[in-house]
């Protein structure tokens, strides 16, 4: 038997037997059908989208990856605001997270950007989408990032507040040492739900061990994010060793903004000096390729899956 | 036409419930609504029952009636229906939206009759057919914009009696008809498109041969996540039978994909005789990236699932009682997959209670036993050599068979390494004969309930993991091979069907209805010890 532990990324998403079924569905109708059910291959997943959106999004089709039709089919559902700074560090962190995702300020924005030959690779400026729809994004990304590693204390209206970080980091760890997961254990995270999962792995004592990692579409390559994970993370000794057996692979696209202009964590997470993350670049299609169920369907996804769950 | 449509448990439960109580004018009037949604799910038995207890009840409502009627077509009384139909569209004026129904489902009972003629040129079917013309060509042309549906069944059957030769409503014109139709659905207001808009216009195209306004309606049919089974089915009705678009190439793909839809609905269940399994298979594949050209992505994938699984049924047999009817079920098997020696040996697995050497339990003997792969050579009839390895009925309930003559030129089922996770919504899917009838894709109701294999599972029996799941088997499926959902290979053997009051697995407490198998793994396990 073996198990999967997805965790997924930021803006709101819909309810978490719908987003499980939704990535299960992807997989099993990839280009090489991973149909982990059917393996016996059991699954779950780490939801935290409630800790910062008041309501699941009822819109179950637009998280299947082939509407880029609206807001929350491009992962930038649930209406955020950009976060408040509390500190001169939260602002400087989030203007050049800022500074990754765009070039341009927001009234440049709301005037009307200037042509896309202007901005450099990796930007939000070069996906071929309106930016009613980029701006959510912007915020989504920026809120739910800086919300987690601030460990802000937040609560989306009628619940009560919790520390963001505390509250995710609980579930992450929860869910890996559940009684009903089984090795080999494999965890795949999409977006800043890679954020999540190398902290936990690499930070939290307490977090169980898994067989094998692999990371789609994150923004773990930005400086930014790395400053905020020292002092247990360097460059030298990045990787999580201690609790990530089998290895750690990431999979990215370098027009999937999301992971900025540093998709690759070879040279950043090294294992006492030396590269042993396995970076692999694909090219989703149409116009949003963060997407996590265009990562999911990739061959080279559930090619390494396959071979991590020993299949 | 649509009814809200949920969990199909809760639909049942209700109409059970509707049917034992005495009901309140309100719970009539739900129990009125839950006839629709039986149809959507197509429960034409218990939508017999409850439209038939509502009738006494509230003799004069005609939608009740008319879906009672529908219901007959279903099942095959179509005669019945026919009466029923014509006394509705006498008391009904002309101008209520009930009539307009009726005599739609007249068309269709009339059409019923000259589909299931076995003569399409014989007296009975081309009267049969006349008639079907004359219900939908009545309604059609009292209100051309509001009964597209009519019209679209007058077209496909105008078109129909032209091939046959026929001279019938000789002054109508089907091309006028297409035009006239596509017209008054593309003016439908998007907001007013209910869920026959898609492939109505599909078959006006038809008729039109309009192939790229076809193909995508059709796709976004079958894409629709909210797509019904009775729907999908009346449409690869009229598709299959009513334009034979099976003779064309084009055509092919996009009948195949609506089966291939119909078998991944809850309720879809599909019936194909051997003869129908057999041309599938021996049709030509499409040329590459054909599948998703036409039908896109999901379209692609579903087809070549189907395709698959038109595979797996020809190494699925019947067994029979010599000179008599079917007993069972059973499956083609490599001894290797076994652990038997010689490896590449073809061999029969099928229940004890089928076939056993002493005719216990009612099952055949060996010498009374003749095993028959229909869909994929009908004319080969094997004896039964040896029972080379068998387990009781309270036990494995398999028997291991070898043929006589040896097996050959069958492909062997994959057997998988796994039972499928518990996840939510895993399902299986069963090929066999239930009730000695033709090979049989069951497909209703296929959730997996639980199992006592890993990593939860604690079997009760030592040495036996069984499987518990929802899907409408009958006698004559005993032997059958379960399988997982989308790789097709075999997780269990077919044990027993459709009885209540089965005791849960795992030590949980209560009964429910349930059918069980026994996991193949296990079966191998006792093999090898």
């Amino acid at each position: 038997m073996a198990h999967v532990t997805f965790i997924h990324g930021i803006a709101n998403k819909p309810p978490e037997a719908d987003l499980l079924r939704i990535w299960r569905e992807a997989l099993a109708n990839a280009a090489d059908p991973l149909p982990l059910g059917d393996y016996g291959v059991t699954s779950s997943l780490v939801y935290w989208a409630d800790l910062l959106y008041e309501k699941p999004d009822p819109d179950i089709a637009a998280h299947e990856g082939v509407l880029e039709n609206t807001a929350a089919a491009v992962d930038g559902g649930g209406g955020d605001e950009p976060p408040t700074p509390r500190s001169e560090r939260e602002r400087a962190f989030l203007e050049a997270l800022r500074r990754h995702l765009t070039t341009l300020s927001d009234a440049e924005i709301d005037a009307g950007p200037p042509p896309v030959p202007a901005s450099p690779q990796g930007t939000l400026e070069r996906v071929p989408l309106p930016w009613f729809l980029k701006k959510p994004i912007m915020n989504a990304l920026l809120r739910d990032v800086h919300h987690y590693l601030f460990d802000v204390e937040f609560a989306p209206p009628g619940k009560t507040p919790v520390r963001i970080q505390q509250a995710i980091r609980r579930r992450f760890v929860d869910k890996l040492g559940a009684p009903t997961v089984t090795r080999p254990h494999v965890v795949v995270s999409h977006s800043m739900g890679t954020v999540i999962a190398y902290d936990c792995l690499k930070r939290v004592p307490a977090c169980p061990l898994v067989d094998g990692l692999i990371t789609l579409g994150s923004p773990l390559g930005l400086d930014e994010i790395q400053d905020q994970l020292r002092p247990e993370w360097s460059r030298d000794d990045g990787f999580p060793r201690a609790r990530v057996g089998d290895g750690w692979t990431n999979v990215f696209d370098r027009l999937d903004p999301v992971c900025g202009f540093d998709p690759e964590f070879g040279n950043d997470f090294r294992d006492r000096g030396a590269e042993v993350v396995r970076d692999v670049a694909v090219s989703n299609d149409g116009a949003w390729r963060h997407s996590i169920t265009k990562y999911l369907r990739q061959p080279a996804v559930t090619g390494e899956l396959r071979r991590m769950l020993g299949l | 036409m649509d009814g809200d449509t949920g969990d199909i448990d809760g639909i049942r439960a209700q109409a059970q419930q509707a049917l034992r109580g005495r009901c309140s004018d309100a719970e009539v009037a739900a129990a009125k609504r839950l006839v629709l949604q039986l149809r959507n799910q197509r429960d034409y038995a218990l939508m017999a029952q409850l439209a038939e207890a509502l009738a006494r009840r509230d003799p004069d409502d005609a939608t009740n009636r008319r879906l009672h009627a529908q219901c007959l077509i279903e099942t095959g009384q179509v005669t019945p229906a026919i009466e029923l139909l014509r006394s509705l569209s006498r008391r009904l004026r002309k101008d209520d939206p009930e009539f307009a129904e009726v005599t739609g489902l007249l068309g269709r009972a009339w059409k019923q009759i000259f589909f299931d003629a076995g003569d399409k040129a014989g007296a009975g079917a081309r009267e049969a057919l006349r008639r079907a013309i004359d219900a939908y060509r009545g309604q059609y042309e009292r209100d051309p914009a509001a009964n597209t549906w009519h019209g679209v069944n007058l077209l496909a059957l105008l078109t129909r009696a032209r091939m046959l030769g026929m001279r019938v409503a000789a002054d109508l014109d089907p091309q006028a008809i297409a035009r006239e139709v596509v017209a008054a659905l593309q003016a439908t207001p998007e907001d007013r498109r209910d869920a026959w808009f898609l492939p109505t216009l599909a078959e006006a195209s038809l008729a039109l041969g309009d192939w790229t306004a076809i193909e995508d309606n059709l796709r976004r049919y079958v894409a629709a996540p909210d797509a019904k089974a009775f729907q999908i089915a009346s449409t690869l009705r009229q598709f299959s039978q009513v334009w034979d678009l099976e003779s064309d190439e084009r055509g092919r793909a996009l009948v195949d994909l609506l089966r291939a839809r119909l078998l991944r609905l809850e309720q879809g269940e599909l019936r194909l005789s051997p003869g129908q399994v057999q041309r599938l298979r021996e049709q030509p594949p499409p040329e590459a990236g054909r599948p998703e050209a036409v039908l896109g992505v999901y379209g692609a994938q579903t087809y070549q699932w189907w395709r698959t699984g038109i595979e797996r049924a020809a190494s699925v047999a019947a067994i029979r009682q010599k000179l008599g009817g079917r007993a069972g079920t059973g499956f083609a098997v490599r001894a290797g997959d076994l652990g038997r020696e010689p490896a590449d040996e073809l061999l029969l697995l099928t229940n004890f209670h089928v076939v056993n050497a002493s005719g216990a339990h009612g099952a055949l003997r060996p010498e009374e036993a003749e095993v028959a792969f229909e869909a994929a050579d009908p004319g080969r009839i094997y004896g039964v050599a040896q029972i080379l390895w068998s387990s009781p009925v309270d036990r494995h309930d398999a028997a291991l068979l070898r043929l006589d003559p040896p097996l050959q030129a069958i492909r062997p089922l994959p057997i998988a390494a796994a039972l499928p996770a518990l996840d939510d919504g895993a399902q299986v899917y069963i090929i066999g004969h239930p009730g000695g009838r033709d090979l049989a894709f069951s497909f209703q109701d296929n959730e997996l309930l639980d199992h006592e294999g890993p990593p939860q599972g604690r079997p009760q029996i030592p040495g036996v993991v069984r499987l518990h799941y929802r899907a409408p088997t009958e006698g004559g499926s005993s032997g059958s091979p379960v399988f997982n959902s989308r790789l097709w290979q075999v997780i269990g053997l077919h044990h027993f069907g459709g009885k209540l009051g089965v005791h849960r697995l795992n030590g949980k407490e209560g009964t429910y209805g349930a059918n069980e198998g026994i996991a193949m793994q296990s079966i191998v396990a006792a093999m090898r010890n």
